[in-house]
C-alpha cells in the first residue's frame, strides 16, 4: 500500500516537473522551432561581427589584394621592359659587332693597299736609284774614257814618236806625216774600245 | 507526456536548452555561450588580420580570407553589381565565417553538449540571421528602385502573384530552417550515437563529426551564396549585366 502510494507520488512529482519544464519554456511553449528572446541576443552578436568585418576586415583585405595585384602587374611590366631592353642591347651589340667587323675589314684592306702602294713606291724608287746610279756610272765611265783618250792622244803620240824616232831616225821628221800616223792609230784604238763598251752593256742587260 | 517520458527513457532530449529569464525575455544559455565563443573566434581572426594584413607574403589565414573575399566579391559583382549594395560583400563574408565557426563548434565533445554546441542548431540564431538578411534585401530593393520594387511581387503575369508572394514569405524560413535542420540533425545524431555502448561509440562519433565539418562548411557556403542571390533578385536590372 505504502509502496503503491510512493509510486503514485513519484509519478505525480515527475508529472509536475514535466509541467514545470513546459511552463518554463515560456511564450514559445515547448516547441524548439519557435524562437524566444535569444533571437535578439543572437542578432546583436551577429551585428557586432558584421560591423567589425565591414569596417575593419574587408577594407584592409581588399587593399592588400589590390596592392598585390598592382605589384604583380608592375613586375610583369618590368620584366617585359627588361626583356625588351635585353633584346635591344643584344641587337645593338650585334650591330656594333658587325660594324667593327666591317671596320676591321676596311682597315685591313687599306693596310694591304698601303703596303702594296709602299712596296710599289719603294720598288720604283729603287729602280730610279738604280737607273740613276747606272747613269752616273756610265757618265763617269765616259768621262774617264774621254780623259784617258785625251791623255793618250797627247802622251801616247809623243811617246810613240819618240820611240819610233829613235828606231826610224830622220824618216819621220815630217811633222804632218807624224801627226797623221798618230791620229790613225788613235782612231783604231777608239774603234776597238767602242766594240768593247757595246759588249759590256749587253752583258749588264742580260743579268 | 508519453513522448517526453519516452525521450527521457532513451536519454535523449531534443531541442532542450537551459534557460534563464531576463527582462521578461527567455534566453537559451547554451546557445548564447556558444554564440559568444564563435563570435570571439571570428573577432580574434579579424583582429589578427587587421594587425597582420600585408601585401607582401600573406599568412595562411589571410590567404583564406582573401580567397573567400575574392570569391564573394566576384559573386556579388556578377549578380548584384557592387555599386548598388557595397555592404553585401562584407555581409556575405561575415555570414560565411560566423556560420562556419558556429557550425564547426559541433566538434566540441558531447560531454559539454549541455552548454557548448553548435549555436546554429538553435532556431534563434538562424532566424535572426535569415530575417536580418531578408529585411535588408527588401530595404535595398526599395531604396534602389522605389515603388517599382514592389511590382516584382506580382510576378510576370498576375496569376502568378500569389506564388510570388508566398515565395517571398517563405524565403527567410527556408533560409534559416535549412541551416538549422542540418546542424540540429547533426547534434541529434551525436546524441543517438551516444546511446551505443561506451567501448564502440567513439568510432561512429568521430566519423560523424568529421562528416559534420563538411556539412558545416557546405551550409555556410549555401547561406552566403543564397544571401547574394537574394540581393541579386532585389536588383534584377543591375544583376542583368
Amino acid at each position: 500500500m505504502s509502496a503503491e502510494a510512493l509510486s503514485t507520488q513519484d509519478t505525480v512529482v515527475q508529472d509536475t516537473v514535466a509541467q514545470d519544464t513546459l511552463a518554463q519554456d515560456g511564450g514559445g511553449g515547448n516547441n524548439f522551432l519557435i524562437p524566444n528572446g535569444t533571437i535578439i541576443v543572437e542578432l546583436v552578436i551577429f551585428l557586432v561581427i558584421f560591423w567589425v568585418i565591414w569596417r575593419y576586415v574587408v577594407p584592409p583585405i581588399k587593399r592588400v589584394m589590390n596592392q598585390r595585384q598592382d605589384m604583380v602587374r608592375r613586375q610583369i611590366e618590368e620584366s617585359r621592359q627588361a626583356s625588351e631592353r635585353l633584346e635591344a642591347a643584344e641587337s645593338k651589340y650585334q650591330e656594333a659587332l658587325n660594324e667593327a667587323r666591317t671596320e676591321a675589314a676596311k682597315i685591313r684592306e687599306n693596310a694591304r693597299a698601303d703596303a702594296q702602294r709602299i712596296k710599289e713606291d719603294m720598288r720604283e724608287q729603287a729602280d730610279q736609284e738604280v737607273a740613276r746610279i747606272r747613269e752616273r756610272g756610265e757618265e763617269q765611265l765616259t768621262t774617264q774614257r774621254e780623259q784617258v783618250v785625251r791623255e793618250l792622244r797627247s802622251e801616247l803620240g809623243a811617246l810613240a814618236v819618240s820611240l819610233a824616232g829613235r828606231i826610224v831616225g830622220e824618216s819621220l821628221a815630217d811633222e804632218s806625216q807624224r801627226s797623221a800616223t798618230v791620229d790613225r792609230f788613235i782612231d783604231e784604238l777608239d774603234g776597238m774600245s767602242a766594240t768593247d763598251g757595246q759588249a759590256t752593256t749587253r752583258t749588264g742587260e742580260n743579268r | 507526456m508519453s513522448e517526453h517520458v519516452l525521450a527521457a527513457e532513451g536519454g535523449i532530449q531534443v531541442g532542450q536548452h537551459p534557460q534563464v529569464t531576463f527582462l521578461g525575455l527567455t534566453l537559451n544559455v547554451d546557445t548564447m555561450i556558444s554564440t559568444v565563443i564563435a563570435a570571439l573566434i571570428v573577432l580574434g581572426f579579424a583582429v589578427y588580420l587587421r594587425i597582420k594584413a600585408t601585401s607582401g607574403v600573406p599568412t595562411g589565414l589571410q590567404l583564406l580570407f582573401e580567397a573567400v573575399t575574392d570569391q564573394i566579391e566576384r559573386q556579388v559583382e556578377e549578380n548584384v553589381g557592387i555599386r548598388t549594395a557595397p555592404f553585401v560583400v562584407p555581409l556575405a563574408v561575415a555570414l560565411f565565417f560566423f556560420i562556419l565557426i558556429a557550425n564547426w563548434m559541433s566538434i566540441v565533445p558531447h560531454a559539454f553538449a549541455d552548454y557548448v554546441g553548435p549555436p546554429t542548431a538553435d532556431v534563434n540564431l538562424t532566424f535572426a540571421l535569415a530575417f536580418f538578411v531578408i529585411i535588408l534585401v527588401h530595404i535595398t530593393g526599395f531604396r534602389t528602385r522605389g515603388v517599382q520594387y514592389f511590382r516584382h511581387f506580382l510576378g510576370p503575369v498576375p496569376a502568378m502573384a500569389p506564388i510570388e508572394v508566398i515565395q517571398e514569405i517563405v524565403r527567410p524560413f527556408s533560409l534559416s530552417l535549412r541551416l538549422f535542420g542540418n546542424i540540429f540533425a547533426g547534434t541529434v545524431m551525436v546524441s543517438i550515437i551516444a546511446l551505443m555502448p561506451e567501448f564502440i561509440h567513439w568510432l561512429p562519433t568521430t566519423a560523424w563529426k568529421l562528416f559534420e565539418l563538411a556539412i558545416g562548411l557546405i551550409q555556410a557556403i549555401i547561406f552566403a551564396v543564397l544571401t547574394i542571390v537574394y540581393f541579386a533578385g532585389a536588383n534584377p536590372e543591375e544583376g542583368a549585366h
